[in-house]
């Protein structure tokens, strides 16, 4: 196959977008390649809710390469231009400016836009959302001490921008529905723990749907049980809308996402997809889940790469993610949501522990907070099903790296479906 | 070159681990991880990480390449060039060696450019 392809072009400059080309060219593809955003520059999205936020300064600070890069890969790399169509039936580009990019692959990697729940006012001047290194700008440049922010949404990133902005002086209030936001991700009693670190530092945290957002022409007017409050901004940390309207007008497959193989393709033969925009069909014939995560967009950048060179398929392996608040770093690995079992090493507190979940005699999944090593022994141990002792997990003085470099108990490979994304 | 630095007995750095030793100690700008590989082998890189703030000393250590405790971005103990991202910059390696069941560090003093 690879012998045939000679023009790829890659659509998002974002990490699924760049680390395609990456592997591309790593894998030996010589051809041309033209990577295409939006934006003005290929930069990475986790710090924008973290240390971005929380700071001053532009690109140079979350570039995802540095230029020179682009030319060593002698990538082609478009910016400030917009993809505004596939053209059917084959696997070329149409830019919104009407120019026209032929090629015999593309590879959309088009991430999602931040989503906006149907509450009345959820588009006013005053209201933010946190997905583009502008929203992360102007949201910044309302924070400080003493401002009160009303943040929508308890998940990732709400609970992250709540943290970046108590550190700026802002006096937050945090509303959620759910008792134990990201509960699907890290079972209910870890969700219930990082959930009450928000009130443990003083936050204010409420239980309920904000039933309007009125613009005062200074402040906004937020509908809460009781009445209505007063806040400075608002910021919607609501969700992710997978970015699905290239694939969708030129009549690729797309439910919930684009939908895609194992090797990343879709509907189509020459077109894949990557990323946060990506659906996977599973290999029993159901469709997974959109991993929304930062190291699953390299791994589908991984597949994308060997699905075009005709290379075999880089081995499965546990979904992984982090996330930051409070100065506490968190990491989990493969669904809590699967566990039938829940060990601790160490507990839950102020302290560094881990969790780890266990089906039957297997690790499937571990949360960890500070403790990157137990996460990284976790992991090695869910990629090769191994049965472990639970005595052995929960015994702080019991290294897990040398646990997990035990003798290993061959099995196949099964993906673990991923909950949860970065979209709330 | 400066004289070189003598680091702990062998025995104290289990395969797979690290230590950090601390700059007032090297003499250089940044602290230095003496990491040893899974094989047995010593590697000593700048401790931290080129993306953002993270001990290498506490990464894991395995298959000539050590994964940063933060976000994961991997090094190679060899070259300390950066395999993989979010680290796109090359880290600093210092020479290690083993006298007589030590480890010795001798780390590069060259100006940081
Ligand atoms: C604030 C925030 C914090 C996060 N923190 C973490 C974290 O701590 N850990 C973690 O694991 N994950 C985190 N994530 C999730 C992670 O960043 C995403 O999963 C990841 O960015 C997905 O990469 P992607 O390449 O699929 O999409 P994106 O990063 O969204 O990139 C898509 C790119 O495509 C461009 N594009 C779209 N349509 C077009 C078009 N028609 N023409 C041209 N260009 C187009 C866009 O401009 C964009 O640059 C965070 C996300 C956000 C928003
Ligand atoms: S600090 Fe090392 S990968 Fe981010």
């Amino acid at each position: 196959m690879s012998g045939q392809v000679r023009r790829i072009v890659v659509v998002g400059g974002g990490i699924g977008g760049v680390s395609t080309c990456a592997a591309l060219r790593s894998g030996g593809y010589d051809g041309a390649l033209t990577l295409i955003d939006e934006g003005e520059y290929p930069y990475d999205r986790p710090p924008l809710s973290k240390r971005f936020l929380g700071a001053s300064g532009g690109f140079p600070l979350i570039a995802l390469r540095p230029d020179a890069w682009y030319d060593d890969q002698r990538i082609t790399l478009l910016t400030n231009s917009r993809v505004a169509g596939l053209l059917p039936g084959e696997a070329s580009v149409r830019l919104a400016d009407g120019g026209v990019i032929g090629a015999d692959r593309v590879v959309l990697a088009t991430g999602g836009r931040a989503a906006r729940p149907p509450i009345p006012g959820a588009d006013g001047p005053r209201v933010h959302v946190l997905r583009t290194v502008n929203d992360a700008i102007r949201l910044r440049a309302s924070l400080g001490p003493g401002v009160r922010l009303l943040v929508v949404g308890a998940g990732l990133i709400g609970a992250e921008v709540t943290s970046t902005a108590v550190e700026l002086g802002c006096e937050v209030c945090l509303v959620d529905p759910d008792a134990r936001p990201l509960a699907g991700a890290v079972g209910d009693r870890l969700a219930g723990w990082l959930h009450d670190q928000h009130a443990a530092r003083g936050m204010t945290v409420l239980r309920e749907a904000v039933a309007y957002l009125r613009d005062t022409g200074r402040t906004v007017l937020a509908g809460l049980t009781g009445g209505s409050r007063e806040f400075d901004a608002v910021v919607l940390g609501t969700g992710m809308t997978p970015a699905a309207e290239l694939a969708e007008t030129a009549g690729l497959e797309v439910s919930g996402g684009i939908i895609v193989d194992q090797g990343q393709v879709t509907s189509s033969p020459a077109v894949l997809a990557v990323g946060d925009p990506a659906r996977p069909r599973l290999p029993d014939g159901r469709l997974g889940r959109r991993a929304e995560h930062w190291e699953a967009a390299q791994h589908d950048a991984l597949r994308a790469a060997a699905t075009i060179l005709g290379a075999p398929q880089p081995a499965a392996t546990a979904p992984w993610f982090w996330t930051d608040r409070y100065g506490r770093h968190v990491e989990v690995v493969g669904s809590m949501a699967d566990a039938g079992e829940i060990v601790f090493r160490g507990a839950a507190g102020d302290g560094p522990f881990a969790a780890f979940g266990l089906r039957g005699p297997q690790i499937v999944s571990a949360v960890a907070v500070d403790q990157p090593l137990a996460v990284r022994a976790a992991r090695r141990l869910i990629d090769r099903h191994a049965e472990v002792d639970r005595g052995l997990l929960a015994d702080p003085a019991v290294d897990l790296r040398r646990l997990s470099r035990r003798p290993r108990i061959p099995q196949d490979e099964t993906a673990v479906p991923q909950e949860s994304g970065w979209g709330s | 070159m400066s004289p070189a630095i003598r680091v702990a007995p062998v025995e104290d750095i289990a395969e797979g681990e690290g230590l950090k030793v601390d700059r007032s100690v090297t003499g250089t700008a940044d602290h230095i991880a003496v990491l040893r590989d899974d094989d047995g082998e010593f590697y000593a890189l700048d401790d931290t990480c080129t993306h953002e703030e993270a001990s290498l000393a506490e990464g894991w250590i395995e298959n000539g390449q050590v994964e940063c405790p933060l976000h994961a971005a991997r090094f190679c103990l060899r070259t300390g060039a950066a395999l993989c991202l979010p680290a796109t910059r090359h880290i600093r390696r210092h020479q290690v060696e083993v006298r007589d069941g030590e480890i010795w560090l001798l780390p590069d003093m060259a100006p940081v450019p």
